[in-house]
């Protein structure tokens, strides 16, 4: 048959030819450090916009709801790489941002841009997920702080939104997890993290498929645990509610 | 009563869900005199509920007016918060706070409101944990409370606001058996005590021996409102007569 050498070179084996990593493992070790960083740093960033978001989600006033949900709409409905490249080359290309390296590896000219799309990007899913944990907490909650007399934010303030919070934070760390994995289109625009590692090590060693394999398993290796760890977390704190 | 005297007085309160698909209450008038404590009785979904709930307007009537202390409280210039301070309401499933200890329960809204010092609010909070037993339980969360004494102190709470009256929503509904009694206890000591209220029941043997006046709904309607002695031992209204019967 016509194609039957056309893998012939592709042994199990290259999946594991990690004969790269004496020379290039510094690629992946600053890649895995860059990817923890956008991810959380990006999330971090979100957290607030989201609570504000979702708070205006749940405005009564018509106005407020659509701004809010017009952000949501339109930050899930797009790619998040078309919105990385119109942030990047749009908005960042009007606000200049000095060419200044972080840790020696990150570089802030890249980082911020693709930071904050990532927030800008992960606030929309945070801000449903806030708006989630708002609505499960019973409303008997705000009608006992109303009948109190605490005002609407009061009531939201002090009793509504800290046991929202506390109900939201698995799915926020799940958030992270997500993040983790979506910042690899960040390679995209030259930003050092984890696939562009991976991608650098491929095309300066032309061993093709390994580099992104070991990226693959350090992915694996980071966002599984994670989120087994999480869901321990989530069904201990389901215990503790039922006492 | 003279007139004077009037705390609560609600006219032609109408209260629609569903913009008009559900008609809840149908022209309702009601008042309530300090010192007194009205029981409002009836079937499931006569509007019972909506009704106490319009007193405090968590339920913004459809049309109608509520006058508490001689002020339209359901008109929108009005500072409901402010108004709502003097109206304690305690709720079927308790509506503790989860988060917070017993203490910081009872503590949370005259300290917000600054009406007190935390050292005040936390001096009365211990004096009236004293006063129903569970003071060793300040420092505890609500999920380590039995039903009965969830609600007690859920009674407590609105209690700490010092309110000039107390409305409940079927405050023992929602309680096992063996602990009706000791909420029923707590609250007809505060009816001895003077405390206006407003108790919406299914404990007829209650009505009957703690208010002063009952109150019979059907059907998003007041029927029949009279001295728990002639309403329960000779009803006049047909569908009154029908839902003793069945109750009693």
């Amino acid at each position: 048959m016509w194609w039957s050498n056309l893998f012939a070179d592709m042994s199990p084996a290259s999946f594991f030819n990690f004969s790269f990593l004496p020379k290039y493992g510094v690629f992946f070790i600053q890649g895995i450090e860059y990817t923890l960083l956008l991810a959380v740093v990006s999330v971090a960033l979100a957290v607030i916009p989201a609570l504000l978001l979702a708070l205006m989600r749940l405005s009564r006033h018509k106005f407020i709801k659509c701004i809010s949900g017009a952000y949501i709409a339109v930050f899930r409905s797009t790619p998040l790489l078309v919105q990385l490249s119109i942030i990047y080359f749009g908005l960042f290309g009007l606000i200049p941002i000095p060419r200044y390296s972080l840790f020696g590896f990150v570089d802030l000219s890249r980082f911020i841009p693709g930071v904050v799309a990532l927030a800008l990007n992960s606030s929309a899913y945070v801000a449903e997920i806030f708006r989630a944990g708002i609505l499960a907490v019973d409303a008997g909650q705000m009608e006992a702080a109303r009948s109190l007399g605490l005002s609407q934010w009061s009531g939201m303030k002090l009793v509504v939104l800290p046991q929202a919070i506390k109900n939201v934070l698995p799915a926020l760390a799940n958030e992270v997890i997500t993040m983790v994995k979506e910042s690899s289109i960040c390679s995209m625009l030259g930003m050092a993290e984890l696939m562009f590692g991976a991608k650098a090590v491929a095309s300066s060693t032309y061993i093709t498929l390994a580099p992104y394999t070991l990226a693959a398993l350090i992915y694996f290796c980071i966002n599984y645990p994670a989120s087994k760890a999480i869901e321990a977390i989530e069904r201990r704190m389901r215990r503790g509610d039922k006492q | 009563m003279a007139t004077s005297n009037e705390l609560i007085r609600v006219e032609h309160i109408r209260k629609e869900f569903n913009d008009g698909e559900v008609k809840a209450l149908n022209d309702c008038n009601l008042t309530v005199h300090k010192g007194e404590v009205v029981a409002i009785i009836g079937p499931s979904g006569s509007g019972k509920s909506t009704l106490l709930r319009c007193l405090n307007l968590l339920e913004t009537p459809t049309a109608g007016k509520v006058i508490f202390d001689g002020v339209d409280i359901t008109d929108t210039k009005v500072d409901l918060d402010l108004h709502r301070r003097k109206m304690g309401m305690v709720f079927q499933h308790f509506n503790l706070f989860p988060n917070m200890t017993v203490k910081k329960n009872i503590t949370l809204a005259p300290v917000t409101l600054k009406l007190k010092t935390q050292a005040e609010a936390d001096g009365l909070a211990m004096e009236l944990l004293e006063r129903i037993g569970l003071s060793e339980k300040a420092e505890t969360y609500p999920a380590m409370l039995s039903g009965g004494q969830k609600q007690r102190i859920a009674i407590v709470r609105a209690l700490a606001m010092e309110p000039e009256v107390m409305l409940f929503d079927e405050p023992t509904s929602a309680l096992d058996p063996e602990m009706v009694g000791e909420v029923l206890d707590l609250m007809r000591t505060l009816a001895q005590n003077g405390m206006t209220m407003v108790v919406v029941t299914h404990e007829m043997g209650f009505a009957r021996e703690v208010a002063d006046r009952v109150i019979f709904m059907d059907s998003g309607a007041i029927v029949e409102e009279n001295t728990p002695a002639e309403l329960f031992d000779h009803p006049q209204n047909p569908r009154t007569q029908a839902f003793l019967s069945k109750v009693l």
